[in-house]
């Protein structure tokens, strides 16, 4: 069996004072290098689910490993969040003030990275996603995938393992979203990613190795790494 | 891009907003520091009263609410030049009136002979040798506009400058050495003084001596310097606690404001600070950034609030009824106040919104709209 990479067990999660269960004892395994897409309709858990193990929100039951780091026993998960997990959301939520370089940089600041340092590798990340001569425009000057390929490079800021990806395209049209796929597809295969993407389009999650599905806040496909046969078929593109 | 760089670009998103809360705050900063340099100010020009011709302390009346009211009789002042501790004592009347445009004037009265020995440095003109001369301060023979051999006239009875001195302190430089028997008739206070200017004998440490000579008579206060004034002298605490009410004041209005603008921009950006969290930064670098547009606001207002200071300073002493009697001295005590009172209102303002901000929950922030 390959390496886990993110191990989900029993996960459950509710707000609103129990009123709404967002998650109701999801598992999950993820294989390490492993591209797993993560499908369901609206209100299944999927993005909750993903926050939790990007550690922006504790769970209120259940147990998180990613990279062997058990993210129950870490008080301050900031350290986690910088360099464990790299996050891309659906909005891109670039700090509007900065430009593309700098905000790729942001996350560099926890890490100890020096100055000359951080935008040394900013401006490799943004070669790197195709954007070397947008270094010094804001998120107001690049348009709807442009943002998304900064943001990509901002969640690749301090190398991290794991790529966590909340609907990076859904709110691109098709061709940006298919040039954001073709990056998160490549950059996975070039650093040896292991991905965990939530998205609505089954053409987008086509291109994962495989398709998890979530319904009323559980994983519907048992938890599994690429040897063992899913329990259902990829939906098709 | 440094971590410097991205607080400016924080508060460069709103400038007019930051222009305002730093104005606001150089208000308070102006303040502290016009009413410092006064203050200090008018501390020197006391000190420089406590001191003439050399002499170690100033002997006066204990509890007097102000200096000019201490009194004594002249015999009594002039008794301590007995002591064997003092190499000499000599009487001297502080009399404040109205000269010219001073409504401040110190006539200081002293035995002609005291004048002699140990005289204010001469800049014209000589010590007085009648009783109808006086020795100008150079300050004041400006702002009447008269030197050596011209009149002044104080308490409606006119004497001839028979010289002018420069001692450095405004009060003294703005005012007169006058002979104390024609000084004592002309203010109506014949046989009295305010007390004694002493010089310790050679070897004698001046403090103990000051001692002793309270010792010896309670009703005496020896004073060395300007930090003992208020034993005769309750102007110098009044103006003492007037600057530190001023700066409490400044601090709790610039504080108020400093703490209201961050509070609105960290509620205004609760979703990028929790973007922040989600990309790994620790709320102790949260806290840091708050902090840090604060200061920064802080000490530009620190900037603008000492020229502001200045410039007001200098507007007040433009009225020659204060300009005669007041120079206004930026020392570094004030200008650390100042900056002590622009640090402390950037922190009190960024504490609330600062861990208000460490506090949020990633995907608590990340869901502010």
């Amino acid at each position: 069996m390959s390496e886990i990479a993110v191990e989900v067990r029993g996960l459950v999660k509710s707000y609103e004072g129990g009123r709404i269960r967002a998650l109701r004892g999801a598992d999950l395994k993820v294989a390490r290098g492993e591209f797993v897409a993560l499908m369901g309709p609206s209100g299944c858990g999927k993005s909750t689910l993903l926050h939790v193990i990007a550690a922006l929100d504790r769970p209120d039951a259940g147990h998180v490993h990613v990279m062997g780091v058990d993210t129950d026993a870490v008080r301050d998960l900031s350290a986690y969040r910088a360099r464990t997990v790299g996050l891309v959301f659906q909005l891109h939520n670039l700090l509007p003030a900065l430009t593309a370089s700098e905000n790729v940089q942001v996350p560099m600041f926890e890490t100890g990275t020096g100055r000359r340092e951080r935008r040394r590798r900013a401006d490799d990340l943004l070669a790197l996603v195709g954007l070397a001569d947008r270094t010094h425009n804001r998120p107001g000057e690049l348009s709807g995938g442009e943002r998304q390929r900064v943001a990509i490079a901002r969640a690749l800021a301090n190398d991290p393992p794991v790529l966590l990806a909340d609907e990076p395209t859904g709110s691109l049209d098709s061709k940006a979203g298919g040039r954001v796929m073709d990056l998160i597809e490549r950059l996975r295969t070039e650093r040896g990613l292991t991905v965990l993407l939530v998205t609505h389009d089954p053409g987008v999650a086509a291109r994962a190795d495989r398709t998890v599905h979530m319904l009323d806040g559980r994983v519907l496909a048992p938890a599994a790494v690429p040897n063992v046969p899913l329990a259902l078929p990829v939906m098709p593109s | 891009m440094t971590f410097g760089a991205l607080i400016l670009k924080n508060l460069l998103r709103h400038r007019v907003r930051t222009l305002l809360t730093a104005v606001g705050i150089a208000i308070g900063i102006m303040t502290v520091i016009a009413l410092g340099a006064v203050a200090t100010g008018a501390r020197q020009a006391a000190g420089g009263m406590l001191q003439s011709g050399g002499s170690d302390l100033l002997v006066a009346q204990k509890g007097a609410s102000d200096l000019t009211f201490s009194s004594m009789p002249t015999r009594q002042a002039a008794r301590l030049d007995r002591r064997g501790d003092v190499a000499w004592a000599h009487p001297v009347l502080l009399d404040v009136s109205k000269v010219g445009s001073n409504p401040y004037f110190v006539a200081f009265g002293m035995r002609l002979a005291d004048l002699a020995e140990a005289p204010p440095p001469l800049v014209a003109g000589r010590v007085p040798r009648r009783a109808d001369q006086v020795l100008l301060g150079d300050r004041g023979a400006r702002d009447l506009g008269v030197g050596v051999g011209g009149t002044v006239e104080i308490q409606r009875t006119r004497f001839r400058v028979a010289g002018l001195f420069h001692v450095g302190t405004t009060w003294q430089d703005g005012g007169a050495y006058v002979p104390l028997v024609s000084l004592q008739r002309a203010a109506r206070k014949p046989g009295v003084v305010t007390g004694a200017y002493v010089r310790v004998a050679a070897g004698r440490d001046a403090g103990a001596v000051g001692e002793a000579i309270e010792a010896a008579d309670p009703q005496l206060v020896a004073i060395a310097d300007v930090d003992d004034m208020a034993e005769v002298d309750q102007g110098i605490e009044a103006i003492d606690g007037l600057n530190l009410a001023i700066s409490l004041l400044a601090v709790g209005i610039g504080a108020i404001g400093v703490m209201n603008t961050m509070v609105m921009s960290v509620f205004e950006r609760t979703r990028e600070i929790g973007i922040l969290r989600a990309v790994g930064w620790r709320g102790r670098r949260v806290v840091r950034m708050i902090v840090g547009e604060s200061i920064a606001v802080c000490l530009i207002a620190f900037v603008v609030g000492l020229g502001l200071g200045a410039l007001a300073t200098e507007a007040v002493t433009l009225v020659p009824a204060i300009g005669a009697v007041l120079e206004p001295a930026y020392t570094v005590a004030v200008m650390v106040r100042a900056l002590v009172v622009a640090l402390v209102v950037a922190l009190v303002g960024a504490a609330y919104p600062a861990i208000r901000a460490a506090r949020l929950l990633p995907m608590e922030a990340l869901r502010h709209e």
